[in-house]
């Protein structure tokens, strides 16, 4: 029997993708499909590419080679139209920046506000963003912060900083939804909370990729797993791909791979 | 060719002798002790020139303090002194030549910082000492020391029409291009990688401010002078955020604190016949200090108090 995913549209097509940090390869040969509608895992040991997998997706990161495409265009396209919304690890944000959690998640919307005619732009936010507002108000209610919605956001716990860095993606209303570890560091309700969201965005009809290490979640919430140690290493239902065994054989290469590395560390060594 | 030119110094003149008429309502309105220095023409103008520069080094210190771009003012303000130089020996007007090499220099510290392993602050160290000391060399051969004095540490009380017109340009010009891109410019400063996964151009949005930083440093270059410019787009960017949580209020109190302190220092200078720029940027840090230990959220006393409440 065929896998349901496979035989829908893709959302994201990925073709003999590249990347390099620093000349050292990170990505090699991916060949990648994320199907429409679906809510997908990205799964793989710590330093396997996921991140950078987001951050060729995301523009952060020009790959040394292949293609990426949304929608069947190029997704550079889709990244100006605001169709793809990111939430990037905890880590990347100055946290002391003089921001509240409104003005943060209304950061979602600034992809939108550049299609909106300048006149209106220039309009003092009260009575320019009446749209933009209701989108910030419902994502802001979804991850249950509104009463918060005033406090700085250096203000937060880990928990709470996560769930506005959700409702800023949410807020934009995207058709893609990318999360690097959205269930990293956070606590048990926060994380339940967090899943229930992503599940009613799916329901909604939008495609939603997260990276995690949660197994147990993934088994039980998503559609479609991807294993990543910077070569693709399986594609396909969650059923097949985080069995015991498929997970072992993941996590072999991550050991073979630091021996690989290592071994030609030390022939570069003894070369010199 | 030549008409139109004379027209644009007519508009000019007109220009600038409105707005200081204007300022002089205002400043007459003040008891008769205090505004009586400005009844000379040079403190007029040295009036409006520190209120323009305190406005928009005010307004740029916000990205410089959040962006921990210090170093980088620190370093353009300094590699402006080799253009101000050779400006002079081809006979271009001055900023045109503290443009390019202020913009050149900035470059320069990206692309060895990107494409070598020595890392931004010493790519920074070498490249504005270089371009300063290149610059002190220039100067010993062409001018005198006391015009080299004026552009170091700039005397206000000497600003010519000239350059107040220079100032006034630049500030419309600073003024608009943040009011026009003042979301991008927030979300980059706040969180970059949102900017470019949202499909705006961070290439453009960086170097734009490091121009904007530049054009901002070559216009306050006869008020503050090269060295002390340095402080005027630091200390009330780090004052105000001492003050607020909100962006908008950090960009309005920082303004104010660089108006305020640029006319209190340049009336103390005039009162106490002390160097304008040096006072213009003690009065910003005295602001500074007091900011820090009596700001109602973060200031010492206040978080020195709030522990001795948990305390007890």
């Amino acid at each position: 029997m065929k896998p349901l995913c496979e035989s829908a549209p893709a959302a994201i097509d990925i073709t003999n993708l590249y990347a390099a940090y620093h000349r050292q390869p990170v990505l090699e040969n991916i060949n990648l499909s994320f199907p429409a509608g679906k809510w997908t895992a990205i799964v793989g040991p710590n330093g396997a590419g996921k991140s950078t997998l987001f951050h060729v997706l995301t523009g952060g990161m020009s790959p040394l080679r292949g293609r990426v495409k949304a929608f069947g265009e190029p997704i550079a396209f889709h990244r100006k139209a605001g169709n793809i919304a990111y939430m990037a690890q905890r880590e990347a944000i100055e946290w002391d920046f003089p921001i509240s959690v409104w003005e943060t998640v209304m950061g979602g919307r600034y992809g939108h506000m550049r299609h909106d005619p300048l006149w209106r732009r220039l309009l003092p936010a009260r009575w320019y963003a009446a749209s933009h507002r209701d989108a910030v108000h419902k994502a802001l209610e979804d991850v249950n912060m509104l009463a918060l919605s005033d406090r700085p956001i250096g203000a937060l716990s880990g928990g709470q900083k996560k769930r506005v860095l959700l409702a800023r993606a949410l807020a934009q209303q995207a058709k893609i939804l990318l999360l690097d570890e959205p269930l990293a560091g956070v606590d048990p309700p926060s994380e339940q909370l967090i899943l229930d969201v992503l599940k009613r965005e799916r329901a909604s009809g939008r495609t939603v990729i997260m990276v995690t290490h949660d197994m147990p979640g993934a088994r039980r919430y998503v559609d479609h797993v991807v294993l990543i140690n910077r070569f693709v290493r399986g594609s396909g239902l969650p059923e097949e791909m985080l069995s015991t065994t498929k997970l072992a054989e993941l996590a072999v290469s991550a050991i073979e791979q630091t021996n690989t590395d290592q071994t030609l560390r030390s022939s570069a060594l003894a070369l010199r | 060719m030549t008409e139109m030119l004379m027209g644009l110094e007519v508009f000019s003149d007109a220009l600038v002798s409105g707005l200081i008429a204007a300022l002089m309502m205002l400043v007459n309105l003040l008891p008769e002790e205090i505004s009586k220095p400005f009844q000379y023409a040079f403190m007029q103008r040295a009036l409006l020139t520190s209120i323009m520069v305190g406005a928009i080094c005010g307004m740029l210190s916000c990205y410089v303090v959040l962006k921990r771009w210090s170093l980088l003012g620190d370093a353009i303000s300094h590699a402006v002194l080799p253009g101000v130089a050779l400006a002079y020996l081809l006979g271009l007007p001055f900023f045109i030549g503290a443009f390019v090499t202020g913009a050149l220099t900035s470059l320069g510290i990206g692309a060895i910082e990107r494409h070598t392993r020595i890392k931004s602050d010493a790519a920074m160290g070498i490249m504005f000492t270089g371009a300063f000391a290149l610059g002190i060399v220039l100067i010993s051969k062409i001018a005198s020391s006391t015009h080299l004095m004026h552009i170091l540490f700039g005397n206000v009380l000497g600003v010519q029409q000239s350059a107040l017109l220079l100032t006034l340009v630049a500030s419309v010009v600073a003024l608009l291009v943040v009011w026009l891109a003042f979301r991008p410019l927030m979300l980059y400063a706040f969180d970059p990688t949102q900017a470019q996964a949202l499909g705006f151009n961070t290439g453009i949005i960086h170097y734009g401010l490091i121009l904007l930083l530049t054009l901002t440093i070559v216009a306050s270059l006869e008020t503050v002078g090269i060295i002390l410019v340095v402080a005027m787009l630091i200390t009330p960017g780090a004052t105000a955020h001492l003050l607020t949580d909100r962006f908008k209020t950090m960009l309005l109190l920082s303004m104010g604190v660089g108006v305020g302190s640029a006319v209190l220092g340049l009336y103390l200078s005039f009162a106490f016949d002390v160097a304008s720029g040096g006072t213009i940027v003690l009065v910003a840090t005295g602001c500074f200090f007091m900011a820090l230990l009596f700001s109602p959220k973060h200031g010492v006393l206040m978080r020195l108090w709030r522990h001795r409440q948990v305390e007890g």
